[in-house]
């Protein structure tokens, strides 16, 4: 189970995984030896709703950094998420198919997205976001989406 | 005599969130099913009726059993009818709906996109099977 940094804005409360990366829109690595998994933060899950469908791309794609790894229906949006790695993608979580909710349920263990061999990831986490400095952003965007209403 | 108050129901509640495409189609399939589908059968009940302790609801929910259609995972509807000390039936969720339907994409609030009102369509016909089923154990077990 990872660690988490938590904070509470209005009602909301928001966590962000100790034990992994992010990139600028809330899309977490967790690099596992060779591979990286990756999936969406606990904010950009209760931010964008209940999860309708998720449509990762399938084994054996290639994508690059920033480029489409997925792309999210929810009861309020539809939004495209950049890859935070470069790599093929080798997995995909079959759960996203049949029970897409355990985006929204699980954001950091369960409701992964997909598993990417990563062709340079030191290059790629050069452009990633640490917890910390990520759990700040999302605070700040947090704050800022309560003052809009 | 078997008047219309003798008649077997079946309570609809729908989602009261306003403003939220997913709890219009709730509401637009509740009003199929009430005044189109199967009127004879059912009764509708508004969740801020339920809310308020309204008595005329409390009791409708009270001798009959409830379908809840619920807007989000919030699921108000079927909390309310087991906290107001009802039966519920049937759960639904508007979203596990569109699931099945994924041709039928809900926009609009105030009114309904077609893809909206052709959900809160489907989401109705599955419901009033539901409906015909409960009233027949209900019609069997006055009979028996």
């Amino acid at each position: 189970m990872p660690e988490y940094l938590e904070t509470r804005v209005d009602k909301f409360t928001f966590k962000v995984a100790t034990d992994r990366l992010y990139n600028a829109e809330g899309i977490w690595a967790k690099v596992e030896g060779k591979l990286v998994r990756v999936g969406l933060s606990d904010f950009v899950q209760q931010r964008s709703g209940d999860v309708a469908f998720a449509e990762v791309k399938p084994a054996g794609v290639v994508v690059t950094f920033n480029d489409e790894v997925a792309v999210i229906e929810t009861i309020k949006v539809n939004f495209s998420l950049g890859s935070p790695v470069t790599g093929k993608v080798v997995e995909v979580n079959p759960t996203m198919s049949t029970m897409p909710e355990a985006i929204n349920q699980d954001p950091y263990e369960s409701g992964w997205l997909a598993v990417i061999e990563a062709t340079d990831w030191e290059l790629d986490q050069s452009r990633l976001l640490k917890p910390q400095a990520y759990f700040e952003k999302m605070k700040l965007e947090a704050e800022q989406e309560v003052k809009k209403g | 005599m078997t008047g219309q108050k003798d008649q077997p129901k079946v309570v609809i509640v729908p989602c009261s969130g306003i403003g939220k495409t997913y709890g219009t189609v709730s509401r637009e399939a509740a009003y199929d099913i009430t005044e189109d589908l199967r009127p004879d059968d059912t009764q509708l009940v508004a969740l801020s009726m339920l809310v308020l302790g309204n008595e005329s609801a409390r009791s409708a929910i009270a001798g009959n059993p409830a379908i809840t259609i619920d807007g989000c995972k919030l699921a108000c509807a079927s909390k309310m009818v087991k906290e107001s000390g009802g039966r519920v039936a049937q759960e639904i969720a508007v979203l596990d709906v569109y699931r099945r339907y994924k041709q039928f994409k809900p926009q609009g609030i105030a009114e309904l996109n077609e893809g909206g009102q052709k959900l809160a369509q489907a989401l109705a016909e599955e419901i009033a099977v539901t409906i015909d089923s409960l009233v027949s154990e209900k019609k069997g077990g006055q009979n028996g």
